[in-house]
């Protein structure tokens, strides 16, 4: 308590009292009158005022940690969305460069650039003369979703177009000449696959809902002769006579057929020599550039078209096994590989 | 007159040069602070006292900040910095307040 006491009671310095009675008179002046007693003062005060200053300005300066901290993580948040925003600028850039010099490149191979070869590979979109091909079931089959499960028995019901059908058609117009072909929308490629699975028809694991609608571009007026009167076209008015399936032919004085979608390119190489079979490649092909077009390469911004394009030869490999590398284009040979990749059909009917 | 210009100018002194604080000092900042308020009030009360001293007001406030500053380093050694200051702080307001109210009682007579 006698802390507490004399903390309480002692609040004036006692020097004061002591220097008093040290002078001796009992009247002090309340200010110093001599001219070093003001500096004195002076001095002191001036101590004090530095004092108190820099601790405010320390105290202003040391915001509390918290928002310190959260500071901080802003500028690292925002510097490294920053950062992300240029690694993406760069990106880009670097993939406008690629298409570039892709397409100098093929334009320097003598190929017709990088927009012809996506066209004739199926990468990119394609649009010209052509014919226009409606296939239809049987009337009384059951199209679309009114089949009831319990009676429909695949293809026996041979008043259904079937997978095997639609190959011979697709082949047919490759062979009269076509030089791009949909089906429902669906762009073939040397890739690409029809079959069926239960009674749908599937173009690359898509169903098809009847009618089937086949676009192809080429000569319209010479194609549509001469599909009709290749094999395809006979099949097909025999499957019409027997069987009732419809189909109509028209020719078209512009189609226009979307690009496949899912088309990757794994790996591609240039091959150093020009190959004797393609008259349109040139010496030195740099195509395919970027080794793989990344797992959602687009169609046709990618290397793919030139890799598997018939002007420049390089090897690619696609996932699937299936090698694309006859690098004929489909039209070239007549014989697409489509037919060797879809003909597992269970189904058996006679004609 | 010239009490006032030192004031100013240490205030002054303070915000333009604004010296950097070495970090080893920073813990005492606030006690120094402190004990410099302690010092001005009672300088003003020793004044209105009519006992005022220059030399005295000086060396108390000198002596005032050093003795505040080693408590709390010798507290930071021993472990117990955060509570000797509390106790500094503590102390010296007291005195901030018995000072303040003598102050007062000069100026109102109440």
């Amino acid at each position: 308590m006698s802390l507490l006491t004399a903390v309480m009671d002692h609040g004036l310095d006692e020097g004061y009292a002591e220097a008093a009675a040290a002078r001796g008179d009992g009247r002090a002046s309340r200010v110093p009158t001599t001219r070093r007693g003001l500096a004195t003062l002076g001095l002191g005060l001036a101590l004090v005022g530095v004092v108190l200053t820099i601790g405010a300005v320390n105290a202003h300066d040391a915001q509390p940690a918290l928002a310190k901290e959260r500071d901080a993580l802003v500028h690292r948040v925002t510097d490294t969305a920053g950062a992300a925003d240029r690694l993406q600028q760069q990106v880009q850039e670097l993939r406008r460069k690629v298409e570039s010099t892709q397409q100098q490149a093929l334009q320097a191979a003598g190929g017709g650039g990088l927009a012809d070869l996506a066209g004739a590979v199926g990468t990119g979109e394609v649009s010209g003369p052509g014919i226009r091909l409606v296939l239809e079931d049987a009337a009384g089959t059951g199209a679309g979703g009114n089949v009831d499960p319990r009676q429909a028995d695949g293809f026996e019901n041979s008043g259904r177009l079937r997978d095997r059908d639609l190959q011979l058609v697709v082949n047919g117009l490759w062979q009269a000449g076509a030089e791009a072909v949909s089906v429902n929308g669906q762009r073939l490629t040397a890739l690409s696959a029809i079959r069926a699975a239960g009674e749908a028809v599937l173009v690359d694991n898509r169903p098809l809902v009847p009618p089937y609608t086949v676009l192809a571009v080429g000569d319209g007026p010479k194609l549509g002769p001469a599909f009709e009167s290749g094999v395809a076209g006979h099949y097909l008015h025999l499957l019409q006579d027997s069987y009732g399936i419809k189909f109509s032919l028209s020719v078209q004085s512009k189609v226009t057929l979307p690009a496949a979608v899912g088309v990757t390119l794994r790996t591609a190489q240039p091959v150093p020599s020009a190959p004797a079979t393609s008259p349109a490649a040139a010496p030195e092909v740099p195509a395919a550039t970027g080794s793989a077009a990344g797992p959602s390469g687009t169609p046709g911004t990618g290397p793919s078209p030139s890799a598997s394009s018939p002007g420049a030869h390089p090897s690619a490999t696609k996932p699937s096994g299936s090698k694309t590398t006859s690098s004929n284009s489909p039209r070239a040979t007549g014989s697409s590989p489509t037919a060797t990749a879809g003909s597992t059909s269970a189904g058996t009917r006679s004609n | 007159m010239i009490a006032v210009l030192g004031l100013v100018i240490g205030v002054v002194v303070g915000l333009f040069v604004q010296p950097e604080v070495p970090d080893a000092v920073v813990p005492y900042l606030p006690i120094a602070v402190v004990a410099a308020l302690d010092a001005v009030f009672g300088g003003v009360r020793a004044m209105l006292d009519g006992i005022f001293d220059d030399k005295v007001f000086v060396v108390s406030f000198l002596s005032n900040v050093v003795v505040a500053a080693l408590i709390v380093f010798l507290g930071d050694q021993l472990g117990v910095g955060s509570q000797l200051s509390t106790g500094v702080v503590v102390v010296l307001g007291i005195r901030i307040f018995s000072n303040a109210a003598a102050i007062r009682r000069h100026v109102f007579r109440a």
